[in-house]
């Protein structure tokens, strides 16, 4: 039976909006995420889905409800601790790439590892094979500038992956990449999913959904009602 | 994250901000070369005056000719011995000179007065002048200071270093500081000739310091354009320190009666209280210090708001970094580590260059005030030594790391609270 890795109960998310009446965002989103899981989050845009990917990766807080990881509740969690949960459980593959741009190819991957205290040699060592794995062994020392889109996303792919998370949050990973290299990054998630990786896709492009194995799509704050695989 | 990391990720962003944060080091690197420059040479003047004056010995005090009713220094602090005409008034300006009544020289009569005064334990007159000096095939201008043979060595300070002090008896006999042995000319042994103005003395003793040259008084009078039985200058030695003061009024008081003179504007003679003097320069050369050290704070505070200003750009050009590193795990409190130490090494790296600029400058400073001072006069000369320690020098290595650090922090700490959604929407 699979577990239950993330659980969004009754979540609300409104801004305020000064003397306007308050913006809210999510209505009343509720979502179980199991192990094993490849979900697509889809919906137009300004439907609420990356707020709601905000919000399951700890970047965002809700107003109201509850984010469980395991069944303890995240939401309450001070900032410090969400930063550990962050780095250790999710990786984040975001559609601008968001590499740092002073640092190398290698030293973006090593990042999340030092962040969490492995030391220099061994965070090295499993950049330089998630890199080559991604087919990135000559590019190690190359500055994200230095390199292509598709290159850029597989550093974030790689970069992603460094610390062994649970659960991989792509956020339009294909958006800014042609269809050849989008396929590749869309396979390799594929592949990440067999091997036992909880996938979360946000997406506005209906023909990724064929990748996953459940459909969630937003429309107005909510999730709709129906949308199956 | 390891403070290693957390570095090289502050000198990253160092390397990369390029021109802006160069020309906020430059910023720092003035103001720390000014205090660096302003200090050293506070310091080298207080040093100068506690050198000069310290010999000079608490128990000694001086009558000089001529009243000033202003603190003046008539002929700096050139040579050793507290031989110089050091003059001090009641007031607390600073003068190169000042008015005086009619300005006659001391005399005998004066010599026995003060002998006869409770607290003094040996008077000595004295005469100087600048002679033409020779030794071997080299020659110099220097001072030359007739003593008495039988007290000289009660009064001065200095100490021998080779030979004896000028005795009683002593003719066409010389005792030549350490500097005018060593320095002036190369290596005078004992028993060796110089000429002073044509005639030609035997080196009996060597000082342990200083530039001074001393003859028999009888001789110097011969030598000298001075009267009869006139002193330029005369030497007290008291018994009891605490009393100098007491002793400076009723030496002042015995010598205004044997002059018959009652009104205190017609005073032609200064008796100076050597401790009091020191004391007075040192507390103003300290205010002048601290004035100036408030000059060149000003715009190491200058520098420090460019540090600010830098690090609040930075904050913002990196906004999206931020929120990059924030979302993979960097906590709040890496962040602002970060950025601290970003705002230590601009002030590390200002304040490095800073030092080496004040520790030229003040060379340069210290060179050109003695150039000016050549002539042996007044405060140029106190100024022309500097003092550079390893304490300042460090010190002011570290006082910049931590000016860098007080004007990051409000930047670093609005970094490391920057929410990571905001930040990663920041274009």
């Amino acid at each position: 039976m699979k577990e239950e890795v993330i659980k969004i109960g009754n979540v609300w998310k409104k801004y305020d909006m000064g003397s306007a009446d308050p913006l809210v965002v999510l209505k009343d989103i509720n979502l179980k995420v199991y192990t094993g899981d490849f979900i697509a989050i889809t919906g137009p845009s300004g439907s609420g889905k990356s707020t709601m990917v905000n919000i399951v990766g700890a970047l965002d807080k809700p107003s109201w409800g509850g984010v469980y990881l395991k069944n303890r509740n995240i939401s309450d969690l001070r900032e410090s601790a969400l930063a550990f949960f962050r780095a250790k459980t999710i990786g984040f593959i975001f559609q601008q790439f968001n590499l740092i741009p002073t640092l190398t190819a290698l030293q973006n991957v090593m990042l999340p590892m030092e962040i969490l205290d492995v030391s220099e040699k061994l965070a090295k060592e499993k950049a330089a094979d998630l890199l080559t794995m991604l087919g990135l062994g000559d590019r190690l020392h190359h500055k994200p500038t230095e390199l292509s889109g598709g290159q850029q996303q597989r550093v974030a792919i790689a970069r992603a992956l460094a610390n062994d998370p649970e659960i991989i949050l792509a956020d339009e990973p294909t958006g800014n990449l042609d269809s050849h290299t989008g396929k590749f990054v869309m396979d390799f998630l594929g592949k990440l999913n067999k091997s036992g990786k909880t996938v979360i896709l946000i997406t506005h492009d209906l023909d990724l959904v064929k990748y996953a194995s459940r459909v969630v799509h937003i429309k107005d704050g909510r999730i709709e009602k129906g949308v199956k695989k | 994250m390891k403070l290693k990391k957390s570095t090289h990720l502050a000198w990253n962003i160092l390397i990369h901000s390029k021109l802006r944060s160069w020309l906020t080091i430059i910023g720092i690197v003035i103001g720390i070369a000014s205090v660096v420059s302003i200090v050293s040479i506070s310091l080298g003047a207080q040093q100068q005056v506690q050198n000069q004056l310290g010999n000079i010995g608490a128990d000694i005090l001086t009558v000089s000719p001529g009243f000033s009713r202003a603190f003046f220094i008539s002929s700096g602090f050139v040579g050793s011995g507290g031989k110089e005409v050091v003059q001090m008034g009641r007031g607390n300006s600073l003068e190169q000179s000042s008015s005086s009544a009619t300005q006659k020289n001391l005399t005998i009569n004066d010599i026995n007065t003060i002998k006869g005064i409770q607290n003094v334990e040996y008077v000595m007159g004295e005469i100087s002048d600048r002679e033409t000096v020779s030794y071997l095939t080299k020659s110099a201008t220097l001072g030359i200071t007739g003593v008495d043979a039988s007290t000289w060595k009660y009064v001065t300070t200095d100490t021998i270093s080779s030979g004896r002090f000028l005795s009683v008896g002593d003719s066409n006999a010389v005792v030549i500081g350490q500097d005018v042995a060593t320095l002036t000319f190369s290596d005078i042994p004992l028993n060796s000739k110089l000429t002073i103005d044509g005639k030609t003395f035997t080196v009996v003793g060597i000082l342990s310091n200083g530039n001074g040259i001393y003859i028999p008084i009888d001789q110097a009078r011969n030598m000298f354009d001075v009267g009869g039985k006139d002193y330029q200058f005369i030497s007290v030695k008291i018994s009891d320190v605490s009393e100098a003061n007491a002793t400076v009024n009723e030496i002042t008081k015995m010598l205004m009666l044997e002059r018959g003179e009652i009104q205190a504007s017609q005073q032609d003679f200064t008796v100076s209280n050597p401790a009091q003097l020191q004391s007075t320069i040192e507390q103003t050369t300290g205010m002048l210090a601290l004035f100036l050290g408030a000059i060149a704070a000003i715009s190491l505070i200058v520098g420090a708001i460019g540090i600010a200003n830098t690090m609040f750009t930075s904050v913002l050009e990196k906004t999206r970094e931020i929120g990059i590193m924030k979302a993979i795990g960097t906590k709040n409190k890496d962040i602002m580590v970060i950025f601290l130490i970003n705002a230590g090494m601009i002030g590390f790296v200002g304040g490095l260059g800073g030092v080496i600029l004040g520790a030229i400058g003040s060379g340069v400073i210290g060179s050109l005030a003695s150039g000016a001072a050549a002539g042996g006069r007044g405060f140029g000369r106190v100024f022309g030594s500097t003092a550079l320690t390893p304490a300042l020098l460090i010190g002011a290595l570290l006082f910049s790391v931590i000016i860098g650090m007080i004007a990051g922090a409000i930047p670093a700490y609005r970094a490391s609270k920057l929410k990571p959604v905001d930040a990663l929407r920041y274009e």
